[in-house]
């Protein structure tokens, strides 16, 4: 084919574009890519910033402390007191199994003893979770006074948001709102602890386990409200550092 | 040019494509998950693949729309068109990545199955602003596997191209369904202006570049009345060896002036239905601008040893105007092309 005849005219198969379109091909195509470059760092910095939740992925750790199994698996770990002298003091660490599994089979037999167990931090704000580790046994220390059923502080009407306490305290980040939702419904379905995240006026969250009026859990009763704002009145209980919710799911309101 | 579906070979040409293509790929994936990471140390890892592989495919979906439109409008992007699948099958990687990586994070190791999780766990099929976005992320996917998978010329000779560009037209199915798993996904939860922002503007230059090309092509389109030869131009509105597109009784129909000479054939293309009114004439054949498919003027079949045929028009010239008859010939129907009088053509330059 003779060169004239080409000018402007592009053919694919060509090894070679005429010029005039190859310049205007190249400068498109740069003019594209900073408009890439540009769309990517807006997006990027657009985004919600991510909560300060933190899963120590990889990194197993030891703990010591007793099993409480009500409402939902937990373990209670002294904690030295505030000044000398002072008596010591409870914590609660949620204790979860891997994925989006509770540990409640796993504990059903440890109420009230005193465990050794490994597994993985997961903890936002005041709240703490242990992933535990399957591969290895929970080794039982011995028997110890259980924690009791919490301390009433009456009836309250909070507004808030249910989540899957594994994903929200940091497993996922984000872990709560829409786009999680479906993940949530799938670990609260599982037997992850169901807690309702209630935020203040200035942003900082509360969390408060949701349980029904007899203290059982609620799991399989809340899947159609999670991720939605919703208003649930009850009574509301404190286990050492850790608080409860307790009413019937059937009660809950969605906030529209 | 039939059985070819190997003869467009991997030349210079579509490595260069490629290789732009997968620097700016990674240029965004890059920049996306670098700066969020910088910005925000709390971020999983997990969290920041899904949502760069995301909003890359989403990126380049949007491109990948923008490049009809715009050929149609300038041929000089033309190069961007060639080639088009290949950024077609990179957004499909990118947006399997994603779902894939969304689905072993949301769905799998759980008390369900991963895939009917992705269908039942949010079942607020009532709702629309709780309305499960996922599976809308699914149905996109599935059509964009499926246009991945019949991209190659294979298909498109097994299928006919009208077919084929029939089922690849699914990509605006695709396209609406994504902007929904978009809306009603993570802009539920996320607050900024700029990412709504960005989505719209993205929906505007894409609808925009194709009404406005539309608009054009129908203004150009000068409709005949299908009764005899009908009048569709001046020999002097045909630049040499090139076309005019004129639209008689519903089809489309080239008009192609050449050495003297005027001939008319359709402007579909048999390869990909490109627009063969937009290409020229090299070496005394129709040429298609989109993968070089050629055609001579006077009968609409490709020189041997290829077999492909395009209907034919039946043309005059007199006093200046080109007049042809709109019903379709059978494809390969040789026709005498009309002769431009020298006089005739220096009475209307006088
Ligand atoms: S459409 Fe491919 S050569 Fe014409």
């Amino acid at each position: 084919m003779s060169e004239p005849e080409r000018d402007d005219f592009y053919v694919g198969y060509f090894d070679q574009a005429p010029s005039v379109v190859g310049a205007f091909v190249k400068g498109k195509v740069l003019l594209l890519l900073v408009l890439v470059a540009g769309v990517a760092a807006l997006l990027a910095l657009a985004q919600g910033t991510f909560a300060p939740a933190v899963f120590e992925f990889g990194n197993v750790r030891d703990f010591e402390g007793v099993i409480a199994t009500k409402p939902y698996p937990m373990l209670r770990v002294s904690r030295p007191g505030e000044s000398p002298g002072e008596a010591p003091t409870w914590s609660r660490y949620f204790l979860v199994d891997p994925f989006k599994f509770g540990a409640d089979e796993r504990v059903a037999n440890l109420d009230g003893k005193r465990v050794r167990l490994s597994g993985t931090l997961v903890y936002r704000d005041d709240q703490t979770m242990i992933e535990i580790d399957a591969s290895k046994d929970i080794e039982v220390l011995g028997e110890a006074a259980g924690g009791g059923a919490g301390l009433s502080f009456g009836t309250v009407t909070l507004v808030g948001e249910i989540v899957d306490s594994k994903c929200f305290l940091g497993v996922m980040n984000p872990g709560e709102l829409k786009p999680h939702k479906a993940c949530a419904v799938r670990c609260v379905s599982g037997g992850i602890p169901p807690v309702l995240v209630v935020r203040d006026g200035q942003g900082a969250a509360r969390y408060f386990m949701l349980a029904d009026t007899n203290g059982g859990q609620v799991n399989d009763r809340v899947l159609d409200l999670i991720a939605e704002p919703v208003r649930i009145q009850g009574e509301m209980v404190r286990m050492d550092n850790l608080w409860v919710l307790k009413a019937d799911p059937a009660t809950y309101q969605l906030v529209k | 040019m039939s059985l070819n579906y190997q003869a467009v070979g991997w030349n210079r040409q579509k490595k260069i494509y490629d290789r732009t293509m997968v620097l700016g790929v990674l240029l965004y994936l890059g920049l996306f998950i670098g700066i969020t990471a910088t910005t925000n140390p709390t971020a999983t890892a997990e969290t920041l693949m899904i949502r760069g592989f995301g909003t890359a495919a989403l990126l380049l979906l949007h491109i990948i729309l923008a490049i009809g439109p715009l050929a149609r409008l300038n041929p000089m992007f033309l190069p961007l068109l060639y080639n088009r699948r290949h950024m077609g099958v990179t957004m499909f990687v990118l947006a399997l990545a994603h779902a894939v990586l969304a689905m072993i994070q949301f769905h799998a190791g759980g008390d369900q199955f991963p895939l009917i999780s992705l269908f039942t766990s949010n079942g607020d099929y009532s709702s629309v602003s709780q309305f499960p976005f996922q599976p809308l992320g699914f149905f996109a996917l599935a059509i964009l596997f499926f246009m991945a998978a019949t991209s190659h010329d294979f298909w498109l000779a097994n299928l006919t191209a009208p077919t084929w560009k029939r089922l690849h037209m699914m990509v605006y199915v695709a396209y609406f369904l994504l902007i929904g798993h978009v809306v009603l996904g993570v802009l539920q939860a996320e607050s900024s202006p700029f990412l709504a922002g960005v989505l719209g503007l993205g929906a505007a230059v894409v609808w925009g570049l194709h009404l406005t090309s539309a608009w054009l092509e129908k203004a150009d389109d000068e409709e005949g009345n299908g009764e005899g030869f009908v009048d569709v131009c001046a020999v002097e509105d045909i630049p040499e060896k090139r076309a005019r597109i004129v639209c008689l009784s519903g089809e489309r129909v080239a008009v192609f002036k050449y050495d003297g000479k005027v001939s008319a054939i359709s402007n579909v293309c048999r390869h990909q239905n490109g627009p063969l009114g937009e290409g020229k004439v090299v070496d005394g054949c129709v040429t298609c601008p989109w993968h070089g498919y050629q055609y001579r003027p006077h009968d609409g079949a490709s020189p041997p040893p290829f077999t492909e045929k395009v209907p034919t028009f039946r043309v005059k010239v007199s006093e200046g105007r080109v007049l042809v008859d709109p019903r379709p010939l059978a494809p390969g129907t040789a026709v005498e092309p009309a002769v431009i009088a020298e006089n005739a053509a220096e009475e209307l330059s006088s």
